[in-house]
């Protein structure tokens, strides 16, 4: 039992934090796609999760969870989760995957728009008929209006498509953990920020932030995030489990069931640990973008002011890879189904 | 990064529950009637003879040196197990941290032992008529006299004080505010007692009055005027982990997801999203844990932990008297939701702990 990071875990991420101030700051959100690509590929980054045999370094999702936290801090634009997360569990074979020169973006299920996708070399499709991949240049993408400026929306519309090889389970188990990090971060950004303000802003001939008014709006903030984080790291744990190879296996429909009756159940139950984070995560976020316009008031109610990209981050991942609503039925029918068993 | 039990705490896990399962009682009566009093007290010594009593404390005293990790697997069994509410809290964890603390060896095996198996029961005397969130405030006071000190004053909303055996307070013996202060620790049987009733019409509380209680040198804890901070390293414990340890949490929300299994999907989304807030909870605890064990103290963060517990067990009480009504009483849930109510309000009310997380975790300023 030893639930903190370990000192590379924490190098990772503080690698990758240092990474982005240098070359994603919020300048750079205004006239860039995809500031701060290339240098984390040259960190390599988009191999920490693929196997080695495909020239990554076959971390599990609980090594890089801060990383892709620090991600969210940033405000990072771009398929991020979908390149680095979710296509090593979808398209492990693409040449190039781990160097960082291949883009993936993905239409998750209950959904009907791909973020990004204009960024996409290869976008993973999911339609009622099944999970298609798709190439960029068979793709016709029509722009749809977002709610975030940074992470433009399209619907995808295709001829030609490859049947998807493998289960999709897992790779949006982990992309919903990956948004869900990211979430943690956007929301711990928030707040700093809106600490700072608070600190900085004097009506009255005093702080704002010296108002008990003001404070214990932040306290509730801060309490949202501090109580939401570990149900993240703990569901990047659960999916890396090796039970979690077992879920993968069965949700691919090979033998294990008869070998480990238990394997539907622990399919609920990493289900279930997936949608208390996503949705913990999410609702962190959106309350830290609530308090955050308030406590900056008018300011912060204006384009020109950088606390809009993290609004808008924050309302846009709270629905990304299924709505806080969404995770929140999930988690009941898991628990209702009557499976109380915890990890750990 | 893990979460995995070690063989040894498995098996320690197993020994608990299969204790427990043996030899907990069902539903004692409350403990602040005098029968209920007594059969919790014989129940906590039942427990100390398994050496289950304060399992994290050193074996001379009663315990087992159970590390943290332990203990926290000792509370979610003991609460899982419908065991008994435990009517030595306030000393073994309000107290028992400062003394093993600040206490003289003399201090400890005086009082630890028998504290251990329910043979003294401790009241915390802290508040006063105009000094309750604003501790500071407190005006009892303590004399010199040969040999000790004189008590007197006014303390009250002392829990467990009706049929305690001892108590322990913060009287001024010189300065204002917070310097000046000692830390006392004193028999019962010398002081006023009043019983108050709570909510639920069993006295809770009392008032306690002092006029002129001697007390010996050798019950006070610490040095003469060192009482505030003595004070403080109590409250941190209070407001961390020793109060309210994740086990409690967890084992109503069990019941809570049971009892709205069948209940309209809106009533239903909010069990389930308390079942999740109570993992949380529990997970943030083995993170804090693994802090502390690494030679970190909790400090003001501390205060996160208070608000989140304390709004949770409402939140789920009261979704509890929701889904039950008129039920909820003979269901037993009326008590627990009274209890949860005090939450917010005891170890600091919520106000000050917003106060203090913003102030002194995020830096705002005073």
């Amino acid at each position: 039992m030893n639930f903190g990071f370990t000192d590379e875990q924490l190098a990772l991420a503080a690698t990758v934090r240092d990474v982005l101030r240098a070359h994603c700051p919020p300048a750079a959100l205004r006239r860039e796609r995809r500031p701060a690509w290339k240098e984390l590929a040259e960190l390599g980054f988009f191999g920490l999760l693929l196997p080695e045999g495909a020239d990554g370094l076959g971390l599990g999702l609980a090594d890089v969870v801060l990383a892709l936290e620090e991600t969210g801090r940033a405000c990072l634009p771009g398929p991020v989760v979908e390149t680095a997360v979710a296509a090593p569990f979808l398209v492990a074979g693409a040449p190039k995957l781990a160097s960082g020169a291949v883009c993936v973006a993905v239409l998750p299920p209950g959904q009907a728009y791909a973020p990004d996708a204009d960024l996409a070399d290869l976008l993973v499709v999911t339609r009622a008929d099944g999970v298609r991949v798709v190439a960029r240049e068979s793709a016709r993408l029509v722009a749809r209006p977002g709610t975030d400026p940074c992470r433009p929306q399209f619907e995808v519309g295709f001829e030609e498509s490859e049947p998807l090889a493998v289960p999709v389970e897992p790779a949006l188990r982990r992309a919903t953990v990956a948004t869900a990090a990211q979430l943690v971060g956007v929301a711990r950004e928030l707040l700093a920020v809106t600490v700072a303000y608070a600190r900085a802003r004097t009506q009255f001939g005093a702080p704002i932030g010296s108002f008990q008014a003001v404070k214990h709006q932040l306290a509730d903030v801060a309490v949202a995030v501090e109580f939401a984080a570990p149900l993240v790291y703990r569901a990047a744990l659960t999916v890396d489990r090796a039970v979690d190879r077992a879920v993968d296996r069965a949700v691919d429909g090979a033998a294990d069931r008869a070998v480990d009756g238990a394997v539907d159940g622990a399919v609920a139950r990493v289900e279930r640990d997936v949608s208390a984070a996503k949705a913990a995560a999410g609702e962190a976020a959106v309350l830290a973008a609530r308090v955050a316009l308030q406590v900056h008031g008018a300011i912060g109610y204006t384009e020109e002011l950088d606390l809009r990209f993290w609004l808008a981050r924050a309302w846009s991942l709270s629905a990304a890879y299924g709505t806080t609503a969404t995770h929140r039925r999930r988690l009941r029918a898991a628990l209702l189904g009557g499976d109380l068993r915890r990890y750990p | 990064m893990d979460l995995d039990f070690s063989p040894a705490e498995r098996d320690f896990r197993a020994e608990v529950r299969d204790w427990l399962s043996t030899n907990a009682p069902g539903p004692l009566p409350s403990m602040d009637t005098p029968e209920g009093f007594e059969a919790h007290r014989a129940w906590e010594a039942l427990l100390a003879d398994a050496r289950l009593s304060v399992v994290s404390w050193p074996e001379e005293y009663g315990g087992r040196g159970a590390s943290l990790i332990e203990w926290l697997i000792f509370e979610e069994e003991y609460w899982a197990a419908g065991a008994p509410a435990r009517v030595t809290q306030n000393g073994i964890f309000l107290l028992a941290p400062s003394l093993m603390r600040f206490g003289t060896p003399g201090q400890r095996e005086r009082w630890l032992p028998r504290m251990a198996r329910g043979a003294d029961v401790w009241a915390q005397a802290w508040s006063e008529p105009e000094a309750g969130s604003d501790l500071a405030a407190l005006t009892a006071r303590a004399e010199p006299a040969p040999g000790g000190w004189l008590l007197y004053g006014h303390k009250t909303w002392s829990s467990r004080a009706a049929h305690a055996t001892h108590g322990f307070g913060l009287f001024r013996t010189s300065g204002t505010r917070h310097k000046g202060l000692t830390y006392f620790l004193f028999p019962l049987t010398e002081v006023g007692v009043r019983p108050i009733a709570q909510l639920d019409g069993l006295p809770g509380f009392a008032e306690l009055h002092f006029d002129g209680v001697f007390v010996p040198d050798s019950l006070v804890l610490g040095e003469a005027g060192e009482g505030w901070r003595i004070a403080m390293a109590t409250t941190s414990s209070e407001r961390g982990l020793t109060l309210r340890s994740p086990g409690r949490f967890l084992a109503t929300a069990d019941r809570l997801v049971r009892l709205a299994r069948d209940a309209d999907p809106a009533l239903a989304d909010r069990a389930a999203r308390c079942w999740a807030e109570a993992e949380a909870y529990r997970l943030h605890t083995f993170g804090t844990a693994r802090r502390i064990m690494a030679g970190e103290e909790l400090g003001s963060a501390a205060s996160l932990g208070k608000v989140f517990w304390s709004e949770l067990d409402l939140r789920m009480h009261t979704l509890a008297m929701e889904l039950l009504g008129e039920r909820a009483a003979e269901a037993g849930w009326l008590d627990g939701f009274l209890f949860s109510l005090a939450g917010p309000i005891y170890a600091g009310t919520n106000e000050i702990q917003r106060n203090i997380i913003a102030e002194r975790v995020l830096g705002l300023p005073r």
